[in-house]
């Protein structure tokens, strides 16, 4: 039992950090940054055992929770996520009055939600994991609760969510009672037994937990409730649900289509695959036509929903390398788009500000130091070496290659829309430095917390873009138990 | 070997020569704006000992027994085997040559033209010297793509922020046709490298082209990957029907920018069909051939005569690249000796040449602001050293004998001959287009009488300065050496040419 707790140590002091997090606020009322620093010490002791535990893997509550190098990898890159956030969300916050020790907590506890979706065992404490790691995104997305653009948001992400969680949920369940087994690895081997043909039960679990899916990663024709949710939402909320719950639900893929599924793999990669293409292009498509940057990113972050696809397509083609580039793809993409939103928050100085395109005129005469951290985040979202965005994509769609099939069609489609997105990427680039500065400018926020966050974003995007290597080999590792 | 190659080969001379302006552009990047000159000759300074340390490179470059000389190799991604390896032969270090000269000679021609954001354009144009070296240098696929994909973003900058009034146009449709290319062809090193993983069980040296030549065998693959490397290189050339980047670009970037384009950018095409994507796929390139004659033929004629009725000085020099640069298409794809020297000849000419001419463009266009050639007449009388530099480079470019311009075409045509009579005969008659439009456009510009719009400049159109003397002169007298003596070149890349022949043959394929 000891040992259990030992397992779950990761998970227990996330909790306890949120709660420690709570409690600083309360006997600290006046001190904005104090709940910020205990958060960050809080994961900083969490990724110290998570790397401890990244050795073997241990398995924990009777097969459900699953530690190791898997859940270390996703923990880390979970706690980094949360802990970039936190640096650029304060000041914007306070600057509107919101607190900041309840966003804190809830972001920790969406943490905690992560790392047991990355360690379930099996379907049920999955699906808590989603559940956990999902429902402080809704109370997130409202966080603006005085701004009836972010309820609105808020209200279709939570309808849609909680509509989504239930479909999945009635997937889980056929499959649960076709196959009388919730583990993971049992589901495949009872698959695996079937045999050839799809049970009509299975059948309907399969379509059930395929919708309900492409709803968590907000694949088309699954993505309507995105672009709202993300444009009402306070700026470095929206950074966040981009790459946090999206990169979840991509664990949640990986453990249900990668394990318990694989062997139907068959029947889901036709229809991943067509999600896969209609999600790259509509999303790029419609990117296009933004002239508000925020929901510009929003439709991007679609379009790379559709490039983790295709690794997924990979791996169920039976290359493990697939989904060693999904692990890679979302760290690459936890910084770049963090950073791109960070950017974001910096220039929505003043409350109530959105910012279009043409808000950007000329920035890069006034504020060069920014405009060319925003520069190179875009420049690693469009692909562009030496970046961590170019190893990210050159990655996935390397196991794509190694894949075939439908997969290597899919790696042509991806790049092409790459050459489609490079066009609204850097039209960005263009109103930084090629226009005449606007005649209202917009006020640049400099908090020194926001500027560490940036900072860390570019250092992580350019490390990874000129020494990749390294985070090559822990994905490697990750995937190896 | 000599004491100068002893004391080079101790040093990583490829690293310091592709390296160099890139930390030049981390130092300019740490002085005050405020000091525009300082810039100036920082960048200059750097350009310029890049430029001396590619010529002590030069003469070692024969004296190695290996194919490649001054070999580095560092492992970079061991998980892929993907390595950092740089060498150079004769091809690439007559290459590297013409980067660094025309560095350090864009440079200082921009000293007057480029007075706004002048640190951020120095950056720039260092940066670029940097991808453009790479380029040249790597051995290593994945490097070279990287190197290819960096080239993109300064020269997407520097049309951006310094062209001329449709520069955003002009330049999203610059990238936007060139990362198609590129994309298409990572996917293509992508597969290439993992046909070599799946045939040997092992990462190392699937990303290497000396690991990698001759040992591809699938058809389907061979066709795949060399229909996207080509397409890449294509719209680089640019071959016709990828061409209508090219006028845009040159009209619209500054005068460097131009320059560069057309010396260098252009030829990174042509280089990657000689050292990539041939001796990787020769048997989809033999198949391939008869298409890209046909291509080359007709870029050479659709260049000529659309550069006939240009009435923008600077659009009719950008097609007449495209008619040159049909040359070298043409003279590859004979896969013979005497059009791939003509061929790597009429790169190293046009860059010499052609950025002539568009420093020249250049120097009009800071004086009058205008390159409507109707506007233009009698202007010889007003400037004369300026009107006999145009007329020299411009002889050049028609293919006069004696200047270096002839000897690439001649042989290129001879090739040609060797292949397919008709196709040679052609193209020849272009040539006598060329002396159709260039002479024609000399005529209208600088005989006769003073136009009224140059009359209206009055003072202001003054001749050459010493500074554009100082960018001319080096180009010229290059022409002058290699119209006299091509066999200068020809003998510096005689075994470049022998490997890549033996390649495009699949000499190593039994």
């Amino acid at each position: 039992m000891s040992g259990d707790l030992l397992t779950i140590a990761p998970l227990i002091t996330v909790g306890l950090t949120a709660v420690a997090v709570l409690l600083s606020d309360g006997l600290t009322p006046n001190r904005r940054y104090a709940p910020i620093a205990v958060a960050l010490a809080g994961l900083g002791l969490t990724s110290w055992i998570l790397l401890q535990q990244s050795g073997g893997t241990v398995t924990a509550l009777s097969g459900a929770y699953i530690g190791g190098p898997f859940v270390a990898y996703l923990g880390l890159l979970g706690s980094a996520v949360v802990a970039i956030t936190l640096l650029i969300s304060p000041d914007h916050l306070a600057a509107r009055r919101y607190p900041s020790a309840e966003f804190a907590a809830t972001l920790l506890f969406a943490l905690c939600g992560a790392i047991l979706v990355g360690a379930s065992g099996d379907l049920v404490t999955l699906f808590i994991g989603l559940e956990l790691m999902v429902i402080p995104g809704y109370i997130l997305a409202g966080y603006a609760k005085r701004d009836p653009l972010s309820t609105e948001g808020a209200v279709k992400y939570f309808l849609l969510g909680s509509f989504s969680s239930a479909i999945l949920l009635f997937g889980i369940v056929l499959l649960w009672g076709s196959t009388s087994t919730a583990s993971l690895t049992e589901i495949a081997t009872a698959l695996t037994a079937a045999g050839a043909g799809l049970q009509p039960a299975v059948a309907m679990a399969l379509a059930l937990i395929t919708t309900g899916v492409a709803f968590k990663i907000a694949a088309v024709p699954f993505h309507y409730w995105t672009p709202d949710a993300y444009q009402g939402s306070p700026t470095p909320i929206t950074g966040y649900l981009s790459v946090g719950p999206k990169i979840g639900a991509f664990v949640l893929m990986i453990k249900i289509f990668l394990i318990a599924l694989l062997p139907l793999a068959a029947s889901w990669i036709p229809v991943v695959a067509i999600l896969a293409t209609a999600t790259m292009t509509l999303g790029n498509l419609v990117a296009l036509t933004q002239s508000n940057v925020k929901r510009m990113l929003a439709y991007s972050s679609i379009a790379h929903t559709g490039y983790l696809m295709v690794g997924i397509v990979a791996a169920g083609e039976g290359e493990a390398s697939g989904i060693a580039g999904v692990l890679f793809y979302s760290v690459a993409y936890a910084l770049m788009n963090l950073g791109a939103f960070a950017f974001l928050t910096a220039v929505q100085g003043r409350p109530g500000a959105t910012v279009q395109l043409s808000d950007l005129a000329g920035l890069g005469r006034k504020h060069p130091m920014l405009a060319l951290l925003a520069a190179l985040f875009l420049l690693s979202l469009t692909g562009i070496p030496p970046t961590a965005g170019f190893f990210a994509k050159a990655y996935v769609i390397l196991s794509a290659v190694q894949a075939g099939g439908i997969a290597s069609v899919l790696a042509i489609v991806a790049v092409l829309n790459a050459a489609i997105a490079a066009f609204y990427y850097l039209r960005v680039v263009i109103y930084l430095f090629m226009r005449d500065p606007a005649e209202v400018e917009v006020q640049v926020a400099t908090a020194p917390l926001l500027r560490a966050g940036l900072v860390v974003a570019a250092a992580g995007t350019l490390l990874l873009g000129l020494l990749p290597g390294g985070l090559i080999e822990a994905v490697v590792k990750a995937i190896a138990s | 070997m000599s004491d100068l190659t002893q004391l080079i080969g101790g040093l990583p001379i490829l690293s310091m020569i592709t390296l160099l302006p890139f930390v030049g552009a981390l130092l300019i990047a740490l002085l005050p704006s405020s000091r525009p000159s300082l810039i100036r000759v920082a960048a200059l300074a750097v350009s310029f000992i890049t430029f001396v340390l590619s010529l002590l490179m030069l003469p070692g470059i024969r004296e190695f027994s290996s194919e490649f000389a001054f070999s580095e190799q560092i492992s970079w991604i061991p998980s892929f085997g993907i390595t950092y390896h740089l060498g150079v032969d004769g091809l690439s270090g007559a290459l590297v040559v013409l980067t660094t000269l025309l560095s350090w000679i864009c440079i200082l021609a921009s000293f007057g033209p480029i007075q706004n954001r002048v640190k951020e354009y120095f950056i720039s144009f260092l940066i670029l010297e940097t991808g453009m070296l790479g380029v040249f240098l790597s051995l290593d696929l994945f490097l070279f793509y990287i190197f290819w994909e960096i080239v993109l973003v300064p020269m997407y900058l520097i049309i951006g922020i310094w062209g001329g009034a449709d520069r955003i146009y002009a330049t999203i449709k610059f990238v936007l046709y060139t990362l198609v290319g590129s994309l298409l062809m990572l996917v293509a090193i992508l597969a290439t490298a993992f046909s070599h993983q799946a045939a040997t069980g092992s990462w190392t040296g699937a990303f290497d082209l000396i690991a990698l030549r001759g040992t591809i065998t699938d058809p389907t693959l061979q066709a795949l990957a060399f229909g996207a490397f080509a397409l890449a290189f294509a719209i680089k050339v640019p071959m016709f029907p990828f061409h209508t980047w090219l006028p845009d670009a040159h009209v619209q970037a500054p005068t460097a920018g131009s320059v560069i384009l057309a010396g260098v950018l252009l030829k990174l095409g042509g280089y990657g069909f000689l050292r990539f994507a041939i001796p990787l796929f020769p048997q989809a390139a033999q198949d391939f051939a008869p298409l890209i004659i046909a291509l080359s033929v007709i870029a050479i004629i659709y260049g000529a005569i659309v550069a006939i009725v240009q009435t923008d000085l600077k659009k009719l020099i950008a097609y007449s690249s495209v008619s040159h640069m049909g040359f070298v298409t043409l003279g590859i794809f004979s896969f013979n000796q005497q059009g791939v020297d003509g061929a790597i000849l009429q790169m190293l000419n046009h860059g010499l040449i052609t950025s002539g001419l568009f420093l020249l463009v250049g120097i009009g266009y800071e004086r009058t602001h205008d390159r409507e050639i109707a506007k233009m007449g009698g202007w010889a009388s007003r400037t004369p050293v300026y009107a006999a530099l145009f007329g020299f480079f411009l002889f050049a470019s028609v293919g006069l004998p004696g200047l270096s311009g002839f000897a690439g075409e001649f042989l290129v045509l001879l090739g040609a001959f060797l292949v397919n009579p008709m196709v040679a005969g052609a193209a020849t008659l272009v040539m006598i287009l060329a002396a159709v439009y260039l002479l024609w456009m000399y005529q209208r510009i600088f005989t006769g009488p003073l136009s009224p719009f140059l009359k209206g400049l009055g003072s202001h159109l003054t001749d050459v300065t010493p500074i554009e003397i100082a960018t001319l002169a080096p180009l010229a007298a290059m022409i002058v050496a290699f119209g006299i003596l091509p066999s200068l070149l020809t003998n510096a890349f005689a075994t470049s040419v022998a490997q890549f022949l033996m390649y495009a043959s699949g000499g190593l394929i039994q």
